[in-house]
């Protein structure tokens, strides 16, 4: 019943004419009630639209009609009949009755909603019972039609008074009124539905659009962040080198021999510069990583060679706090698909970061075992049966026994910037620059960064890499 | 408005606007149950929800003037709490006259003022002001306790250009004099644009006498439109052309 409804305006179908019969009643059931009603009186009864077409029908042959129907001056007065009736006028009260001139009777009542014409009913044919005889013009039609064949059939007509059929008729409208106002009500409800739905589409649309600019805005605004990142680095890196070389050759006599509180001086501004050169390296592989703009230089990488490289430049760092590091890596480790200078940054990271958090006479473990992963996306569940081939990875933990890092903080270590407690920073130094680092340079190796609990105490930042390139994606 | 010419039929919408529960739905039912059975319809009331309306009610009107021209008044409340802005909107477009049902406790004022902007949004949204629509506003339940008095109402509506009604619709007090000047406002607004009285035929004071008759008021029109008490009844708004 929505289909043929549901193109019309709120107006169409609470104010004008844009409802018609068949809008708002259900034809089958308007069948159902047709025939219910003939099954109950006799007499037949079809429903005709306001556009004169035939929605419900209860009528077995009649024989008179049949009969008639076999001789040519019988169908010419059957036609007659058909289009009398058809287009009767009816009257101010909507009824209206059509005595045929073969005998028996119509009777034709409007169907009215809200005020307005929907459609017909017929009823008929039938006789009163009060003037059961066939009437001369029936008898005498056709030569053909045998007269006392005819009077038979005449008396097998329904039979009902006038009265009685109107007083249905009267029923029969109002139980029409009901069915229709209550398909209006359910047609206007469904539409209500449909228009309630079609709004608050329309007003999310809205949102998205607005939150879609935003987000464009905050995207441009993030790439332009990064490029003056970019170029301020590089620009910052230029000055800074001169510094740093200018120091240099003041320490090493070249203009001239220097006094030893001079030279400390000038080691210290050399060590300081250094610093800075570190930082701002650090930001720009950070903008470089942002901007997608760094590139892998990846080939078959050993892996105990860069964790002993890792802990032989640290070693100076941990001995001055009085921290041990230890390597233990699994015997047999295939070579795997890496940039090794870039892999030994994330682990000098990582093991800087570990010592700085350790206090002295604790321990910095590196360690690296064969480990498999599932070679689907995490965040993508489903897929499962097909994507859960296993990879061969390496799995590298970075233990330490310092203070470890409360589990609310973890995935928030890796942002840019991020310090767990600003008051460390003071104490221990750093950016917060070197772990958002890491992170996309283990992104970049298709690997993943997450961080445990150390027993007793401590945190480890456990790495897993795969040792192949990916084949799928 | 709808002209049907071929039928010689106004249809007019009227929509009983304002905020939760302030008695929309209960104008209409007074209507309904003071009006001659030939003249009222049935009374539709779509989707409800612990007695809340949802979606809309539907009240249809007919009235056959002995001129030319039948007149058919569709009156729709809107649904008052707020979630239901969208339907607001819907039901309230191509309104030709608003009747604003307000809460006379003085601790519903605010959400008045608030179903008022509200109002004054939906209007806009269709390209509309609350200037050019015929308005009419009634403070209902004035037999609760705790209620803004006659006189801080009638000392408002002094100096405000919408007419202002006071209220029982439960028992049926004030409806169909709310109703009376809401269609005379609006008549008085879709003549001045359309020429109806003159095209038609039409007596519209006849027509005003005709509704309140049957609507069970036989007084004289006149004294109908004396309970307002106070804004303008007899502006015509030439805004609205």
């Amino acid at each position: 019943m929505i289909p043929p409804a549901a193109a019309k305006t709120f107006d169409e179908l609470t104010l004008g004419h844009g409802v018609g019969l068949e809008d708002l009643i259900d034809r089958d059931a308007l069948s159902e009630m047709v025939k219910s009603f003939y099954e109950l009186l006799g007499v037949p009864l079809r429903i005709f639209s306001e556009d004169g077409k035939l929605l419900a029908d209860a009528a077995d042959q009649n024989p008179l009609y049949a009969y008639l129907n076999s001789a040519k001056a019988g169908r010419v007065a059957l036609s007659d009949i058909a289009g009398k009736v058809k287009n009767l006028a009816l009257g101010e009260d909507g009824l209206a009755s059509y005595p045929c001139p073969t005998g028996e009777s119509y009777v034709v009542a409007a169907i009215q909603y809200d005020g307005k014409r929907m459609g017909r009913m017929i009823l008929g044919p039938f006789v009163s019972p009060s003037d059961a005889v066939p009437t001369r013009v029936l008898l005498t039609l056709d030569p053909a039609l045998e007269a006392s064949r005819l009077q038979e059939l005449f008396l097998e007509l329904p039979r009902a008074e006038s009265e009685a059929v109107l007083k249905l008729v009267r029923h029969l409208q109002r139980t029409l009124d009901l069915l229709l106002f209550s398909g209006h009500r359910a047609l206007l409800t469904s539409n209500m539905h449909l228009a309630s739905v079609r709004e608050s589409f329309r007003e999310l649309e809205d949102k998205n659009d607005k939150l879609q600019t935003a987000f464009d805005r905050l995207k441009e605004l993030d790439r332009l962040k990064s490029n003056f990142l970019a170029t301020v680095s590089h620009e910052l890196r230029t000055p800074l080198t001169s510094i740093i070389g200018y120091s240099e050759m003041l320490v090493e006599g070249l203009a001239g021999e220097m006094t030893a509180e001079q030279r400390e001086f000038v080691q210290t501004i050399r060590d300081k510069g250094e610093q800075l050169l570190q930082l701002i390296k650090g930001l720009l592989d950070l903008s470089k990583l942002e901007s997608g703009t760094m590139s892998l230089r990846k080939s078959q990488t050993d892996i105990l060679t860069v964790l002993r490289d890792v802990a032989q430049t640290m070693s100076p760092t941990a001995r001055k706090k009085e921290v041990e590091i230890i390597v233990d890596v699994e015997r047999g480790l295939p070579l795997m698909w890496a940039d090794s200078e870039r892999l030994r940054q994330v682990f000098l990271n990582l093991t800087e970061n570990a010592i700085k958090f350790t206090p002295p006479s604790g321990r910095v473990t590196l360690s690296a075992r064969i480990t498999a992963v599932d070679a689907s996306n995490p965040e993508e569940a489903g897929g499962l049966v097909i994507l859960s081939a296993r990879r061969t990875a390496i799995e590298f933990r970075v233990a330490d026994t310092g203070i470890g890092i409360p589990e609310a903080e973890r995935s928030r270590v890796f942002d840019a910037f991020y310090q767990v407690d600003s008051s460390s920073t003071r104490e221990a130094g750093g950016t917060g620059l070197g772990l958002s680092i890491v992170r996309r340079l283990i992104d970049g190796h298709d690997g993943t960064v997450r961080i445990t609990d150390n027993t007793p105490k401590g945190a480890v930042f456990v790495v897993t890499i795969p040792v192949k390139r990916a084949t799928i994606g | 408005m709808q002209l049907d010419f071929v039928n010689r039929e106004l249809t007019i919408k009227l929509v009983y606007y304002g905020p939760a529960l302030s008695g929309k739905t209960t104008n209409l039912q007074a209507l309904h149950k003071v009006a001659e059975p030939g003249a009222s319809g049935r009374l539709m009331t779509l989707e409800t929800k612990d007695d809340r309306t949802l979606f809309f009610d539907l009240l249809p009107l007919t009235f056959r003037n002995q001129g030319s021209l039948a007149v058919r008044l569709k009156v729709f409340t809107v649904p008052g709490q707020v979630i239901h802005a969208s339907t607001r909107r819907l039901v309230v477009q191509n309104a030709d006259g608003i009747a604003f049902i307000a809460d006379s406790r003085s601790n519903e004022t605010q959400h008045n003022t608030e179903s008022f902007m509200d109002l004054r949004e939906n209007l806009k949204q269709h390209g509309l002001t609350l200037k050019q629509m015929p308005l009419i506003i009634q403070f209902n339940k004035r037999d609760m306790p705790d209620v803004r008095s006659d006189a801080e109402i009638a000392e408002l509506a002094s100096k405000g250009r919408e007419p202002v009604y006071l209220a029982v619709a439960t028992r049926g007090i004030g409806v169909v004099e709310s109703m009376i000047g809401l269609l005379h406002l609006t008549w008085s607004a879709l003549d001045a644009e359309h020429d109806l009285n003159k095209k038609f035929g039409f007596d519209s004071k006849a027509f005003l006498g005709q509704v309140a008759q049957k609507l069970g008021n036989p007084k004289p029109i006149p004294e109908i439109l004396q309970a307002c008490v106070g804004g303008a009844l007899d502006v015509l708004r030439p805004e609205a052309g």
